[in-house]
């Protein structure tokens, strides 16, 4: 169960990242047909970023204690006393980043190329710092790893 | 100066957005500087990065609320320029108050 919850985290968060991608993508070759769609698109970023802050909230509170144990033990200590410390705080940053797409994309994006301009780059900020969790976590799973091996 | 197609929300929870992200630094560098500050937090929700997660998102949505109310309702008038680069430099300090604490503050 508890791996399940782990990998629904990292499933929510690619989620996250694809629909965000999208959004990007849409805002680049923006025309009015395409509005609609930003905005579908910027709520469901949201939602998939909300899902997988509470799946991995609920993990790191419930579950992680087990983990940072290994990985302190083990020869990668900094798994835990980098990756994982900042990983916690940048998420909530990331949080807020995508609950506040859809409501920049609910500005009249046709009227303006400056508004467009501020979701393009918000849009770029949460692919990159989301890009980098996805890198955290892998950094944390790999000290778990390292621990398990070195015992 | 005012902006065609920016809304109002776009303005107030951009600013809350940066103001909230370097709370977020801040309150990181305080509580892993401070066993006392920790253990209130700990206290509050029973783990401290609950109470922190929601304190930030507290800050941010409040703030956007807030910001929005000003100027009998109208909101903050900003340019759509002025507003991206004050969100950029939020989330970049934030990010670097963060991630330069664990580097080589802790």
């Amino acid at each position: 169960m508890n791996e399940i919850i782990l990998m629904t985290h990292v499933l929510f968060g690619v989620a996250c990242v694809i629909t965000t991608v999208w959004v990007f993508v849409d805002v680049l070759n923006f025309s009015d047909a395409n509005l609609a769609r930003v905005r579908k698109m910027s709520c469901l970023a949201a939602t998939f970023m909300w899902l997988a802050f509470l799946v991995g909230g609920y993990w790191y509170v419930n579950f992680y204690k087990t983990d940072k144990a290994i990985i302190l033990k083990g020869p990668w200590p900094f798994a835990h006393d980098f990756f994982m410390e900042s990983k916690e705080h940048l998420v909530i940053m990331l949080l807020m980043l995508v609950t506040y797409l859809p409501i920049a994309a609910a500005s009249n994006l046709s009227v303006s190329q400056d508004v467009r301009r501020v979701v393009l780059w918000i849009s770029g900020i949460i692919v990159l710092l989301a890009l980098m969790m996805e890198g955290d976590g892998a950094a944390i799973a790999m000290g778990v790893k390292m621990g398990l091996l070195a015992r | 100066m005012e902006n065609p197609g920016i809304s109002k929300y776009t303005t107030s929870f951009g600013l809350s957005l940066a103001l909230a992200s370097v709370a977020n630094g801040l309150l990181v560098i305080a509580k892993e500087s401070s066993p006392t500050v920790q253990a209130g937090m700990q206290k509050i929700t029973g783990h401290h990065w609950i109470t922190h997660s929601v304190v930030i998102l507290a800050v941010f949505l409040g703030g956007g609320w807030l910001f929005a109310q000003l100027n009998d309702g109208q909101g903050i008038k900003m340019s759509a320029g002025r507003l991206l680069n004050t969100v950029v430099r939020g989330v970049a300090i934030g990010g670097l108050l963060i991630v330069g604490f664990y580097l080589i503050g802790d």
